[in-house]
């Protein structure tokens, strides 16, 4: 019971002195590192959809289908890639303090 | 002059000493000696700096504290309390991108990072991890990652194939980012700094002039961005473990 108390305090301490501490160093480079993301994200899964639909091809001689449509799934991938991080960044600022659990997105 | 200033020309893997073992070329390379010397300055320096532990931490404690803090930080805010068992691994994965590009900023030093072999593998290793530990909490429940819950049966024809290159898409994502930001970062670097010389030969006094005026600032100013580079891609690599270990750790959504 009170190991529980305890990490009770201990959790309450830690958001007060991260509330205090975090955004000094936390700041600066987070969007340039969000950018490196996005930009990383939509290549890769465009690349990921040539390489599975030269596969593909290779695989079952329908050559060049294969490689056509895992290239438009490649781009719609990494849009939605690019797409999903845009929108958990901006969700971040509102749901950082509540800290509820099973917040997985 | 054509190989001084030849970008690529610090890229190149250099073996030490021959060694086969069944037939395979395991050669000692430079590769292998940089990532050593920075797995030893690491360890050197957290014991040293964790040898003499006080309430009040000294400087180098400090600093461990501050860095080990760091990650756990960005470990519980993304996984939260299931993520505690990887707080070592992210750690360690930070650590060991952080001083391999820190060593590549050197002069004269070789950045291990910037070849596909090294950051390639520790994307594939962070994956695989992912996989597995999924596998091991969720079953076969796992694959449910790749059925988005609340989509109509019709559209999951066209939605699961997009999930699974997306999903696929992230050790590629992972380790070719790290592996072109160091590699781009090393050649503009390389490039820029080639102008100099480049000016001095073709237009002699007032070329060296210029080299100086010009070119030197642009460099200082590149260099400073490259070891915000350094950290930023060991942050980036360690935020998304984080974030890719949530598929295996939260629930589905």
């Amino acid at each position: 019971m009170s190991d529980d108390d305890l990490n009770k305090r201990i959790a309450k301490a830690q958001a007060e002195i991260d509330a205090r501490e975090r955004p000094k160093y936390m700041g600066s480079g987070k969007g340039m590192g969000l950018g490196f993301r996005m930009a990383s994200d939509f290549a890769a899964a465009v690349i990921v959809g040539v390489i599975l639909g030269l596969g593909i091809d290779a695989l079952f001689k329908v050559s060049p289908w294969g490689v056509v449509i895992c290239l438009l799934l490649g781009f719609v991938a990494g849009v939605r890639n690019v797409v999903a991080t845009a929108m958990k960044a901006n969700q971040a600022p509102e749901t950082g303090d509540k800290k509820g659990e099973g917040d997985s997105a | 002059m054509m190989v001084s200033t030849d970008p690529m020309h610090q890229f190149k893997i250099e073996k030490l000493f021959d060694l086969k073992i069944g037939g395979l070329d395991v050669s000692f390379t430079t590769s292998a000696m940089w990532m050593v010397i920075g797995v030893l300055l690491l360890i050197g320096f957290l014991a040293w700096a964790t040898s003499k532990m006080s309430t009040v931490p000294g400087r180098a404690q400090s600093l461990a504290e501050i860095w080990y803090g760091f990650i756990a930080g960005i470990v519980k805010d993304v996984n939260h309390a299931p993520g505690k068992p990887f707080i070592p691994l992210v750690f360690s994965l930070f650590s060991f991108i952080f001083i391999a590009n820190l060593i590549g900023m050197m002069p004269y030093f070789f950045t291990t990072t910037s070849h596909i072999a090294v950051t390639g593998f520790m994307a594939i290793f962070t994956i695989s991890l992912v996989v597995v530990v999924g596998l091991m909490k969720k079953g076969l429940g796992f694959f449910k990652i790749f059925v988005p819950s609340g989509v109509p049966v019709v559209l999951l024809f066209i939605v699961t194939p997009i999930e699974i290159i997306s999903f696929l898409s992230r050790p590629i994502s992972l380790g070719m980012r790290l592996f072109a930001n160091m590699l781009g970062g090393h050649v503009a670097l390389k490039v820029f700094a080639g102008f100099v010389p480049s000016l001095a030969v073709a237009l002699g006094g007032i070329g060296m002039l210029m080299g100086g005026l010009l070119v030197m600032p642009l460099i200082v100013g590149v260099t400073a961005l490259e070891f915000l580079v350094a950290f930023l891609q060991a942050y980036v690599f360690a935020m998304l473990t984080c974030v890719y270990l949530n598929d295996a750790l939260g629930e589905a959504h």
